[in-house]
């Protein structure tokens, strides 16, 4: 029998994950071990300090990186670059703004509130995994850790039957999805002879595939996989009802952590291993691009729920963000990079508000409710409406440089129908945020067609902006300190870094270089 | 060359499929060979053939705990499926095998800990509900055995 | 001292920035007095300055500051000038553009008679419009004016005189329809703007011509490379500089805007519409004469306008019946006669007449603001006369303004008016008599405006000819009205003698010649056939004079002298209006319907397109996870579909 080699390990590219999922396996067992629930307090604590931790980690790895080049372990199936950096950082932060957020939130609906930061922790780390894996199985692993514990965070409001509904949908899809990835996996295999990334590429480089059927369908069933993961069109329609049905500081977190992982999986796969088949897939992504980019908007503007509408919102991004694979440039990568970084931000302080507005049992989501907001809630409307300009792409803020860097990236690659399109659909979403704005800023005083529950197109012309009926106030959940504080982080990220970039587009710059 | 290996390698996949679709038709065929040729009466469809005749469906519900338990058991079922490969090159791996089985097991560990301590394997109703209930006696175990059907449904 | 000249803008900025602020809370007088205050600011410290560049004028370079000229010999094209650099503006590409104040004998010279004629009428104006209920608004405009006015004079290129030029066109348009619940105002400023707007239309073609080929629009810089101008492009930039000053300075052909402009407050005719911003026009030629001068062609057409401006205007003057409108006509007149100074090269004498016209008209239309105050608004000549007896001092003060602008020596419309007519007779005799008709019917009419005002019976009192009550007790203006007059007064008797033609050491035309470097046309002719021009104007002011007194004397109205052809303008805008006012209503209303339907249609079209879109695009998303697996694998199917295409291609 041969000797096992046991392939050598750096932890220190593995920290940041390690940090996350020690922390919430210790989590869980100081939860179980205790007579009493475990105070919210401890676990918000542990899970912002898990947070901290696996930032500082990562800026270590970042120091690293930028002074001693990126590398890989564990046999190749793990790497240091700057795209996993990236990760790390854009996670961990996500991972302490969801706790803060997430802190009142619990408290209020009564749940387990170990039970969401374990999960949430699981799940971060399983986007770290993603984010560093340079084997096809491990990318796996990532997304399935990512997934499922993803899919017990949807369903954590047992007393809302669409959060069940939602879980069980995006269980039963993404099982789906993952089968189909798993078969592509192993198609690419059986093609390539290998799950690592980079001897695909170098495979796939050093040889010319007489018969690609194989690989073809390979990567066709792998960007399946990632298309669905990242909700880009037709991969999408689980995305509204699991939105609309998880809590919404779930929402926020899936919005930021599981596209992040996904897109940089995404990234990675196609460019370490599969940028010389680049002419045959970069079509079939275009096309999704533009489907997404178009769908997401469009659809958008039709929804009453204003989760729903983010949720769509949140598609037309991963449209935007997708023009980075399909050029798979540089620039397109800084570009996703970049958007990925701020997206998240301004997801999780969208949803934060969101959580705060949907009242005491996060219901009410309609935008109806809305109504005369600017006047009940001056401040928690002014940071929606800017948040939600933001996502619009509103110059100063971090979100016309997204779309601007994604864009540009596309036209200097020569795909200038595609930015323009991409661009009218751009258009086309802004009017679903603000018809937000108006209808938190138009008072009572706008008049109000009478609604009748009849489809869309029947209801006068132009009253796409104000057909909303008059509100029913509930009694209102104050902001709590916790949540505050991550609304202004988000806030403040998204409006310091639109005025003054430099320092985010470098790091997602030199990201974007030091890709192994 | 190349292309005749490859079909060597798939062959026995081949032959254990013609074996699988050979075993299940071969089934169906020495089954009818096989069953008496009778056409079955109403009481022969019944579920029970004997005793009483049911007048209702049977009940077909019962505690979703079951699936719990039967999933908790495949989560260490896995368990064990990883541990005898492990078993078996435990001397080449050394302490690094150890290591990282141990972290294995103890993560899973951790979580059926944490299992248990949520009530997955205790029976009857939940914690909440045992709280403020009489002392265990026979007409307490009905009255328990309600509450945990009720929950059951809410849940 | 030249380092304060940007003071000059700063206060008037200053005063309006602060009546917008706390005017309402000021009321009347004090914001009326803060405005003034503001004015008389900017006036001194243009003296301050103007005696700077008098200083440097005479050391020929300003020690310890940028001398423009310093590369070039003493005496050369740029001496004299002092370009002051605020801060830099655009600065894109290959274009720059500064915010930079020229500072030169010309320009100094339009900001101390620009400053000091405003903060007179800023005086005046506390009294005039006294009760007015916008009395705030009304200093806010005039202030914002005198900024927009000083950055048009004093900005160092053109693109911050265009700044100034359309603030200047703004505060017009808002000081015209001061009384805007009044449809004739409301509309007489319409005209003004959109009249205006026209020539600024030549103003940004002059602006893109001359980038285009010069690559600058610092006037330093083209200056400097004026040379390189072809003579073709020269001509275009003069050509659109022509119809830029006929816009702002009322010339043929948009020159009718500027009788309907007077149903503004009389202040603000004086002020804008008289003396100052309708000579923004000639000052922008005079500014460029650089490129002027290198076009004949131009030029030609230049004294053309001019000339044709002044005469027919002059004609249109004898039949007026409303005093301002009257006034008005004789400013278009006057503004001709500065144009055909600047065609005939002679740019001294066209600023000299500036200088001096804005002295005498500016005080006419007081007078005559004086006039109408006394008799409750009324306009109508037809029911003036006899002013003398009730109002003397502005009949004494009138009485001076009306020499002057008739020509009579030794006021100053004689000796501006006669440095002209010098310049033209060296030019061109055919001209010269032209322009001398022209001179003779500015006496006519002057005269008779002022026999049927101040002299006659006193027909006030009686009851108008549709009906107005008589007025009883008109009575003389305010001091503050009267001081005005008389200072105006005294600048117009005696204003001739900044530039008597005889003294050639000193004088305007000596300081500004710096800038200008032409042989002075009047040179040219020798010192009798002068002395002959100057007899012949003083022979055509007192005739014309004479002429008015025989027809005029004691008539209130002489149908026959006033024929509806010059009352109506030579039936200029009726001309417009069917040339242009109803082929472009009629084109405007198909237009409409284009708008309406193909525009409209396609917006609202798209909106539709969308929502339905989104309608059938959440029809789809029916909520069943079947459809939703559907959708995946028809993806799914779609990606291996278009796969195997490309196997197989």
């Amino acid at each position: 029998m041969n000797p096992i080699t046991v392939p050598s390990i750096s932890y220190f590219t593995m920290a940041p994950m390690l940090v996350l999922f020690v922390g919430s396996v210790l989590l869980m067992a100081a939860a179980s071990l205790l007579r009493h629930r475990l105070p919210e307090v401890v676990s918000t604590a542990t899970s912002v300090l898990l947070g901290l931790g696996a930032l500082v980690v990562s800026i270590l790895q970042w120091d690293h990186l930028i002074r001693h080049g990126s590398s890989s372990t564990v046999a190749g199936a793990l790497v240091l670059d700057g795209f996993s950096v990236f990760v790390n950082i854009t996670v961990s932060c996500a991972v302490i703004l969801t706790a803060l957020v997430a802190h009142d939130y619990l408290a209020r609906l009564k749940f387990d509130s170990a039970e969401f930061h374990i999960l949430a922790l699981l799940s971060a780390s399983g986007a770290l995994i993603m984010g560093a894996a340079n084997d096809l199985v491990v990318v796996f692993l990532g997304l399935e850790i990512l997934s499922i514990a993803l899919y017990v965070l949807v369903a954590l409001n047992r007393k809302n039957e669409k959060s069940a509904e939602g879980a069980l949908k995006y269980f039963v899809l993404g099982g789906f999805s993952s089968a189909v990835f798993v078969y592509g996996i192993a198609l690419t295999y059986g093609a390539t002879g290998s799950t690592n990334l980079a001897k695909m590429g170098t495979y796939l480089s050093a040889n010319v595939v007489h018969r690609p059927g194989l690989l073809l369908a390979g990567i066709g069933l792998l960007a399946v996989g990632f298309c669905f993961k990242i909700a880009a069109v037709p991969f999408h329609m689980w995305t509204p009802d699991v939105y609309e049905g998880a809590p919404t500081p779930v929402t926020g977190f899936m919005a930021a952590v599981a596209k992040v992982g996904g897109f940089v999986a995404f990234l990675r796969v196609f460019e370490t291993a599969f940028s010389t088949q680049q002419s045959t897939w970069a079509p079939l992504l275009y096309t999704v691009a533009l489907l997404t980019t178009f769908i997401g908007a469009t659809s958008a503007i039709a929804q009453h729920n204003v989760k729903r509408m983010l949720a769509y919102s949140s598609i037309n991004h991963a449209g935007f963000i997708l023009l980075g694979v399909v050029v798979l440039t540089k620039a397109g990568f800084a570009g996703s990079l970049y958007y990925l970084f701020t997206y998240s931000v301004m997801a999780i302080g969208t949803f934060a508000l969101l959580g705060v507005l949907g009242g005491a049992r996060d219901e009410d989501h309609d935008l109806t409710s809305y109504r005369g907001l600017a006047k009940r809630r001056p401040g928690v409307a002014l940071s929606l409406a800017l948040l939600l300009l933001a996502q619009a792409g509103m110059p100063f803020t971090t979100g016309f440089l997204a779309k601007f860097g994604v864009i540009e990236a596309t036209v200097a690659h020569g795909e200038i129908p595609l930015a323009l399109l991409a661009m009218v659909s751009a258009t086309i979403s802004a009017v679903a945020y603000l018809r937000v704005g108006i209808v938190m800023y138009a008072t009572h005083d706008v008049p109000t067609p009478v609604s009748d529950g009849s489809s869309f197109k029947d209801r006068a012309e132009g009253s796409l902006l104000l057909e909303v009926e008059p509100v029913a106030t509930t009694h209102e959940v104050p902001v709590a300190p916790t949540t505050g504080l991550a609304i202004g982080i988000c806030l403040a990220v998204t409006f310091y870094f639109g005025i003054a970039p430099g320092a985010l587009l470098d790091f997602a710059r030199q990201a974007a270089q030091l890709l192994r | 060359m190349v292309e005749q290996k490859a079909v060597d390698t798939y062959l026995p996949v081949l032959l254990l499929l013609i074996v699988g679709i050979l075993f299940a038709s071969l089934s169906f065929v020495a089954s009818g060979l096989l069953a008496p040729r009778k056409k079955p009466t109403a009481a022969k469809l019944a579920p029970y053939e004997c005793g009483i005749v049911p007048d209702r469906e049977p009940p077909t519900r019962f505690p979703v705990r079951f699936y719990l338990v039967a999933m908790i058991f495949i989560i260490f079922d896995i368990e064990i499926v990883f541990m005898y490969p492990f078993a078996v090159v435990f001397r080449q791996l050394h302490t690094f095998g150890l290591v990282e089985v141990l972290t294995f097991s103890v993560t899973i560990f951790v979580a059926l800990l944490f299992l248990v301590s949520n009530g997955a394997l205790s029976w009857g109703p939940a914690k909440i509900l045992t709280k403020g209930m009489p002392s265990r006696t026979s007409d307490s175990t009905i009255v328990r055995i309600s509450a945990a059907t009720s929950t059951e449904q809410a849940a | 001292m030249l380092h304060a000249a940007y003071l000059i803008i700063a206060f008037p900025l200053l005063g309006s920035l602060l009546l917008m602020t706390f005017g309402r809370r000021l009321g009347e007088p004090v914001a009326g007095w803060l405005g003034t205050a503001a004015i008389t600011a900017s006036f001194v410290v243009a003296v301050v300055v103007f005696f700077g560049v008098l200083h440097a004028h005479q050391t020929d370079c300003i020690p310890g500051l940028l001398c423009q000229g310093s590369p070039i010999a003493p005496g050369s094209l740029l001496n004299d000038q002092f370009v002051q650099h605020l801060f830099n503006w655009v600065n894109v590409g290959g274009f720059h553009a500064n915010v930079d104040l020229l500072v030169d004998p010309l320009s100094i010279t339009m900001c101390l008679f620009i400053t000091g004629i405003s903060a007179m009428i800023h005086l005046y104006s506390i009294a005039y419009m006294h009760g007015e209920e916008d009395f705030t608004k009304f200093f806010i405009y005039l202030n914002l004016f005198v900024t927009s006015m000083l950055i048009l004079v004093l900005g160092g290129n053109l693109l911050l005189t265009f700044i100034g030029w359309e603030g200047v066109g703004v505060c017009s348009y808002w000081l015209v329809s001061y009384y805007f619940q009044k449809d004739s105002a409301a509309s007489a400023g319409k005209k003004a703007f959109i009249y205006n707007r026209v020539g600024d239309v030549g103003f940004l073609l002059a602006i893109f011509i001359l980038y285009s080929q010069l690559h600058t629009v610092s006037y330093v810089e083209i200056f400097q490379r004026a040379g390189h101008l072809s003579p073709l492009w020269a001509t275009m930039a003069v050509l659109a500089l022509v119809l830029a000053a006929s816009g702002k300075s009322a010339q043929i052909p948009l020159f009718n805007w500027l009788p309907d402009a007077m149903e503004g407050p009389t202040p603000v005719s004086a002020l804008i519409h008289a003396a100052t911003m309708v000579t923004a026009g000639v000052y922008l030629l005079c500014r460029l004469h650089g490129v002027v001068n290198l076009s004949s062609t131009g030029q030609g057409v230049i004294c053309g306008v001019g000339l044709a401006t002044a005469f027919v205007a002059a004609t249109v003057a004898t039949s007026q019946s409303d005093i301002k409108k009257g006034l008005a006509f004789s400013t278009v007149s006057q503004i001709g006669f500065m144009v055909l100074a600047v065609g005939t090269k002679n740019y001294e004498a066209a600023i000299f007449l500036m200088v001096a016209h804005a002295f005498f008209k500016a005080l006419l239309f007081l007078g005559s603001g004086s006039v109408i105050h006394a008799l409750d608004g009324e306009q109508e000549m037809v029911r003036m006369g006899g002013l003398r007896k009730v109002l003397p001092w502005t009949f004494g003060t009138f009485m001076i303004g009306w020499l002057a602008i008739a020509g009579v020596p030794p006021f100053a419309g004689f000796f501006a008016k006669g440095s002209v007519l010098d310049g033209v007779f060296a030019k061109s005799p055919v001209l010269w008599a032209l322009a001398l008709l022209t001179a003779l019917l500015t006496a006519y009419y002057m005269s008779r405006l002022f026999y049927l005002t101040f002299t006659g019976e006193e027909r006030f009192t009686a009851v108008g000819p549709n009906g107005e009550p008589g007025i009883e007790h008109p009575h003389e203006s305010p001091w503050h009205m009267r001081f005005p007059l008389v200072v105006l007064a005294i600048l117009s008797a005696a204003g001739g003698a900044i530039d008597l033609p005889w003294v050639h050491t000193w004088g305007l035309d000596t300081f500004l010649n710096p800038v200008f470097l032409t042989t002075t046309p009047a040179a040219t002719n020798s010192g009798s056939t002068q002395l002959f021009l100057a007899i012949a104007d003083a022979v055509v002011a007192v005739a014309g004079i004479g002429l008015a007194w025989v027809l005029w004397r004691g008539k209130a109205a002489r149908p026959e002298l006033t024929p509806a052809f010059l009352k109506r303008v030579w039936f200029w805008d009726d001309a417009y209006d069917a040339v242009i006012g109803r082929p472009a209503t009629a084109l405007s209303k198909a237009a409409a319907i284009v708008d309406d339907e193909v525009i409209d249609g396609a917006v609202l079209g798209t909106a539709t397109l969308v929502r339905r879109g989104a309608d059938q695009l959440r029809k789809a998303q029916d909520g069943y996870v079947r459809t939703y697996a559907l959708s995946i694998a028809a993806g799914m199917a779609a990606f291996l579909i278009y796969l195997v295409t490309r196997v197989f291609s």
